[in-house]
């Protein structure tokens, strides 16, 4: 044992401890776990997707509202209500029948997407958005499809996460009161304890919940690949045939036929599709990941634009970010702002100052260090 | 799980100096959150894991508790278009009878009730659930819930017929301005043309097949 993990294990300053310390892998992995939150960026671009694409979703349906989610829906308050009744999902839809009720909760839905999307008191209002996103789920459960699955499971996995850190309106309010008083809390001893444990606890629970989060992609891809394996169709290289000859996922039919006039081509895609769904658990850890993500992401414009799913797509296509290191996310925003202008300058809090942000060669410092955390 | 001090400060964002190490119960609480959240993280993941994973010799023998865990808010499917996409599609019609006060019953023509969500869709770049998912995936979970027989014993069967009731009722009553006491639908499968060229030929479908569902009577136009 080297006199660097003694020092881990008794450090300076702390009461001699009676409780045998922790053995040094141990404390490795707790320090690893509670003493940063990990991808905050990644986190806060799921926030803002999936805050915008629910928003967007929500007001394409504002004509349809009362048939899908409302008393006037054809699966009934009552069949809703005899349905949660045996599969447990609770919804704040089915709690009254009045038109009034209903509206009220759609109006609580789009402002709750959008407070989530900019990250205004983002820890409470994460919690609203998944109660939100998961009433108005099981509402029209016979409705939805894999794009509003992935957006309750998003929704709930986020609650536990930090994803209004960064680039969000609570990090703006934070970065000021930073600026305004550097010092604004010594908080007493015992209180001081109390703000570290729940920093760390904060992290901890993010760390684990961007873990989650993680997995549950590469299950998303691995499983839809393994199963597509299975499928005669996509073996033999026609699976896409079929899929473009969908009436109701052909908005553009003549783009459909068009694409479907080159067997060749659309065995191709068919293969790579499953490959590439197949692979992407396996590809995480190396470089290849930013071809395999590119090509995914390129795969869901193409649903996106051939089937008429835009929701879906960038369901998927948000999801995909969680693997996106912060230094390139900081890096796209740096390219984002060059072409962007300086239009966005004054809704973001970050990058008050440009010529730090060229100055200093690890864009992730400069983050860390002038922003608060809240929680 | 104490670190240098300027790490600490690097990471948590915090400029009050060096804040001083966890006292020994913050370290206790913190070491006890750290296993009871990993072992949540790590037993979430797996469930999800054997919850998606094609079925297999684990996910049979634990089924009981996966499913505990799983259903119903983290319940999932990532089958789009597998283990193959759909290669026959259904067109669904119905129809309306009405009986006079005489007791003359008169029945109306077919009305293709898909035919209106295909002319939704078309040439929209973001269409509507009401278009793409409503009736096509109502039909989907009646057929699924009743089987071939068209038997509806169980609950679920039951609510999914009223369901479809529903949108067929609303559908037509948009389309013809007369009073109706019953409705019929009927189900064309057509299947897709397959790829002329395809190894191995085509998915065993081969005609059209039609399938009549019994006449439904309407209680109510309110809704």
């Amino acid at each position: 044992m080297t006199d660097q993990e003694l020092d881990v294990r008794s450090p300076r300053g702390t009461v001699p401890s009676a409780v045998p310390p922790f053995p040094a892998p141990v404390s490795r992995v707790i320090t690893f776990l509670t003493e940063r939150a990990m991808s905050l960026h990644a986190a806060a671009v799921l926030r803002i997707g999936y805050g915008m694409l629910y928003l967007a979703f929500l007001l394409r349906e504002f004509p349809h509202r009362d048939e899908i989610w409302g008393p006037g829906s054809p699966w009934t308050p009552d069949l809703a209500r005899e349905l949660f009744g045996s599969t447990g999902w609770f919804s704040i839809l089915t709690l009254s029948d009045r038109p009034a009720y209903f509206e009220a909760c759609y109006a609580l839905a789009l402002v709750t997407s959008a407070l989530f999307m900019l990250g205004w008191r983002t820890r409470a209002v994460s919690v609203l958005f998944a109660l939100v996103v998961t009433s108005f789920h099981g509402r029209d459960i016979f409705m939805t499809d894999g794009g509003d699955n992935l957006i309750v499971l998003m929704a709930e996995y986020l609650m536990f996460t930090a994803c209004g850190r960064r680039w969000s309106l609570d990090a703006r309010r934070d970065s000021r009161r930073a600026v305004g008083s550097p010092n604004r809390r010594v908080p007493p001893s015992a209180g001081q304890q109390a703000v570290l444990v729940r920093q760390r606890l904060s992290a901890l629970v993010h760390n684990c919940g961007m873990f989650v989060i993680a997995a549950e992609v590469c299950f998303l891809y691995g499983s839809a690949g393994l199963y597509k394996v299975q499928g005669y169709l996509w073996r033999n290289g026609t699976a896409l045939h079929y899929v473009l000859g969908l009436d109701l996922f052909r908005p553009w039919p003549e783009l459909s036929h068009l694409a479907d006039q080159h067997p060749i081509l659309v065995a191709i895609v068919g293969y790579m599709t499953v490959l590439v769904q197949v692979a992407f658990p396996f590809v995480l850890f190396s470089r290849l990941k930013y071809v395999v993500l590119g090509l995914l992401i390129g795969m869901h414009l193409g649903i996106a634009v051939f089937l008429g799913l835009p929701v879906f797509s960038g369901a998927m296509i948000i999801a995909d970010a969680v693997f996106l290191p912060d230094r390139v996310l900081l890096s796209l925003e740096r390219g984002g702002w060059k072409f962007g202008g300086r239009i966005l300058r004054g809704i973001m809090p970050t990058r008050e100052e440009p010529s730090r942000s060229t100055s200093i060669p690890r864009p992730g410092l400069p983050e860390e260090m002038t922003h608060r955390s809240p929680m | 799980m104490s670190q240098p001090s300027e790490v600490k400060e690097a990471a948590d964002g915090e400029d009050t100096g060096s804040p001083p190490p966890l006292s020994r119960p913050a370290r206790l609480v913190v070491a006890l959150a750290v296993a009871a959240c990993v072992t949540t993280a790590i037993v979430h993941v797996c469930l999800v894991f054997l919850y998606v994973a094609p079925s297999n010799t684990v996910s049979q023998r634990y089924a009981q508790q996966i499913n505990a865990w799983i259903y119903p808010y983290f319940e999932q499917n990532w089958q789009l278009f597998a283990p193959d996409p759909q290669y026959a599609q259904p067109q669904i019609s119905a129809r309306v009878a009405t009986t006079s006060p005489n007791g003359a019953r008169k029945v109306g023509d077919w009305v293709d009730l898909t035919a209106v969500d295909v002319a939704e869709v078309r040439d929209n770049p973001f269409p509507s659930h009401t278009a793409q998912n409503m009736l096509r995936r109502a039909w989907a979970a009646y057929a699924d819930a009743h089987g071939t027989g068209g038997s509806s014993d169980s609950e679920r069967a039951r609510m999914l017929q009223a369901y479809l009731l529903n949108i067929a009722t609303e559908r037509v009553a948009d389309q013809s301005n007369r009073a109706f006491d019953a409705v019929q639908l009927r189900v064309v499968v057509n299947p897709i043309a397959p790829e002329a060229r395809a190894a191995g030929g085509a998915p065993p479908v081969a005609a059209s097949n039609i399938r009549y569902l019994p006449w439904w009577q309407v209680t109510s136009l309110d809704d």
